[in-house]
């Protein structure tokens, strides 16, 4: 599946499937997902909603309910230890500690009866022993440091009593309270406007220069992700579809999903004035995915193979791109030449 | 808060002089009158004793005299118990209806709460399954079977141990007030426990929940700190009207085990239509109500923020 493994990946997350069952059936969410990610890098996920983005992330947090999720496949590990369905002996440290989380709407992922120092403060008294009093002098600093204005005032406020942008700095201040290595931020600017989104954003990127962390992006709006990404990773219906560093998979995209995500995204120069082309059709039903490549339903470039052999590798473009797509086939022969790469090295 | 609190008082005051007219009205609306009894028996004595509680005067003038009087806190002279004032009785007797209100309530609220997170904790597993049963039972089977059942344990506890171990009726110690204040506090402890669970459930799915298990908190904390303090808003907010429903309620059971509560007073002078003992039990109850609304408002403020400062 993968590339040689570069020893220096903090997080590798190799093959996972994540299940669900509902009341319909068993649900696949996750089918396969394997990603690096490198110390004091970003790393985006993007993919329209249900592709299982934030199942992959949650799923290494340990954060998806068991049942009615299941992790049937596949392992994460960091720093080299694994950290799938290891709650208990690594999970306790992890979460909080090694990795910090932020959500997509901070004005419902805070406690509302609960003082925001207190909240920040909670993670320091359970992780690092700090005694209350400490906890929150260290959450003031904290505030500061995510740059809000008269932190001593407001760490003794309430949640409703901030706006929206000022709780996601919070929440920023909450995951970054123990000083993790990874930072997964899950759509962290959707519920916000689009001023505040840039203050975000921004904040996150000097904070990640400040401290080296690395960043998990999960977000559906390229734009966001050619502001903060250094690698990408395209989802589609559970399985990662491309992926490579931010420049290829922007200016080399080579994936028909990534080719209709661009065209799909407006642009502000002149010479583009005509309409947006929108993906036709919607993504596949994952109670029963469909056997061949799970795009092809959608595809403008779509071969009778695609509908009937699964593609389960992905082809290297480039060092370090992939791009899970029959196109890349040596013997494929595209309808329009020169606009898909072949392989590389071979398959892997 | 101190505004809050102010413009609750006042609500409150308006509240009882409210309560106070409605039953002055309603009171002096029901055919009859306290006399008609076999004490006037002639025209003269009838006609002295009304000249002796004001009822020879006009309606208006009653209704004046009556809120005059209430408001310096003289609720006047019982008109069937012979000189006995109207704040005598309730002082004789509002304490023992207060305790077993208040232990019944006690009762009510903790049970209520603790059945209700442990249903959620299990749910649709055993413990869940049984609770919510029983649950179903305390709601809808009326306090007078409780109460009889109540004090058939007790004769069949007392039987096993073979001494009386537990008073089957009566008033005086703790062990008098145990049975009849679960009795009392059944319904409203079931009614709770519902109230919780639904509320647990909801907020054990909300993204604060979802936070503190990504900080890594342990289980315990995320429950107590996190999820309880939620959980129990709704159930603070129904604890004024419980309380209301316990007090008043609990003349039943007050008879059922020959408690000397109030309730059974209010009962009595309402059959006999004692002015003054029906006039005094209604705004004191009326009171004592939104005194505990009040109060319920208060206990609501400190626990969530947003009620405090807004």
């Amino acid at each position: 599946m993968k590339p040689d493994a570069p020893s220096d990946a903090l997080l590798q997350v190799e093959d996972l499937h994540v299940e669900f069952d509902t009341y319909g059936g068993i649900v696949q969410a996750v089918r396969g997902v394997s990603f690096d990610v490198h110390p004091g890098k970003t790393l985006a996920i993007v993919g329209e909603s249900g592709c299982g983005k934030s199942v992959t992330v949650q799923s290494i947090m340990g954060l998806i309910p068991m049942p009615p999720g299941r992790i049937t496949r596949g392992s994460a590990s960091l720093k080299g230890i694994n950290i799938l369905n290891n709650t208990f002996i690594n999970g306790v440290d992890i979460r909080g500690n090694e990795i910090g989380m932020i959500f997509q709407d901070p004005m419902t992922s805070l406690n509302p009866t609960m003082t925001i120092g207190k909240q920040i403060g909670e993670t320091l008294t359970v992780h690092r022993g700090y005694t209350q009093k400490q906890a929150y002098a260290r959450a003031i600093e904290l505030l500061d440091m995510t740059r809000i204005p008269e932190a001593s005032k407001r760490a003794s406020q309430y949640p409703f009593e901030f706006s929206g942008g000022m709780l996601q700095r919070a929440m920023i201040a909450v995951a970054l309270a123990c000083e993790p290595s990874i930072l997964i931020a899950d759509e962290p600017t959707t519920a916000l406007d689009v001023t505040i989104q840039a203050q975000i954003l921004d904040l996150m990127k000097d904070l990640q220069s400040e401290t080296n962390m690395s960043i998990i992006l999960i977000t559906h709006d390229l734009g966001v992700v050619a502001r903060m990404a250094d690698d990408v990773l395209v989802m589609y219906a559970g399985q990662v579809v491309e992926s490579g560093s931010a420049a290829q998979i922007f200016y080399d995209s080579a994936h028909p999903y990534t080719l209709g995500l661009k065209t799909a995204m407006p642009s502000n120069t002149n010479e583009q004035v005509q309409k947006l082309t929108p993906i036709e059709g919607s993504p596949p039903d994952l109670f029963a995915p469909p056997l061949g490549c799970a795009y092809a339903a959608r595809c403008p470039h779509v071969m009778q193979v695609c509908r009937s052999q699964p593609i389960k590798q992905s082809f290297t473009l480039a060092d370090g791109h992939q791009s899970a797509c029959w196109l890349h086939h040596a013997q494929c022969e595209s309808t329009t030449p020169g606009l898909f790469k072949k392989q590389s090295g071979g398959q892997t | 808060m101190r505004a809050y609190l102010l413009k609750r008082i006042v609500q409150g005051i308006i509240t009882v002089w409210f309560i106070a007219s409605a039953t002055f009205v309603a009171m002096h609306n029901v055919p009859g009158d306290p006399l008609m009894d076999e004490k006037a028996t002639t025209e003269e004595i009838r006609k002295n004793l009304m000249q002796k509680y004001g009822l020879d005067k006009s309606l208006f003038e009653q209704y004046i005299i009556y809120l005059k009087n209430m408001s310096q806190g003289d609720f006047g002279i019982s008109f069937t118990q012979q000189n006995r004032q109207v704040n005598d009785i309730i002082r004789e007797h509002f304490p023992v209806s207060a305790a077993l209100g208040i232990l019944a309530i006690t009762f009510a609220a903790f049970g209520g709460i603790l059945w209700g997170a442990l249903t959620a904790l299990y749910r649709n597993r055993l413990p869940d399954i049984v609770i919510m049963f029983l649950v179903i039972l305390g709601v809808s089977v009326p306090s007078f079977v409780f109460a009889a059942l109540g004090q058939l344990s007790i004769v069949s506890v007392n039987n096993l141990v073979g001494f009386s171990l537990i008073p089957v009726a009566g008033w005086g110690t703790i062990w008098h007030m145990l049975v009849p204040s679960m009795v009392l506090g059944m319904s409203t402890m079931a009614y709770l426990t519902r109230l919780m669970r639904s509320s647990m459930l909801e907020v054990v799915n909300t993204d604060y929940i979802r936070t503190a298990k990504s900080k890594g908190l342990p289980a315990t904390q995320i429950f107590l700190q996190h999820q309880l303090r939620n959980a129990v808003l709704p159930v603070i907010t129904v604890l004024g009207p419980a309380i209301a429903a316990i007090t008043t309620g609990g003349f039943v059971v007050e008879m059922v085990f020959a408690i000397p509560g109030l309730g059974r007073y209010f009962v009595e002078a309402v059959q006999q239509l004692d002015y003054t003992v029906i006039m005094g039990t209604t705004v004191f109850y009326g009171a004592f109500l939104v005194f505990m609304v009040i109060i319920v408002d208060v206990i609501y403020g400190f626990i969530d923020p947003r009620v405090r400062v807004g």
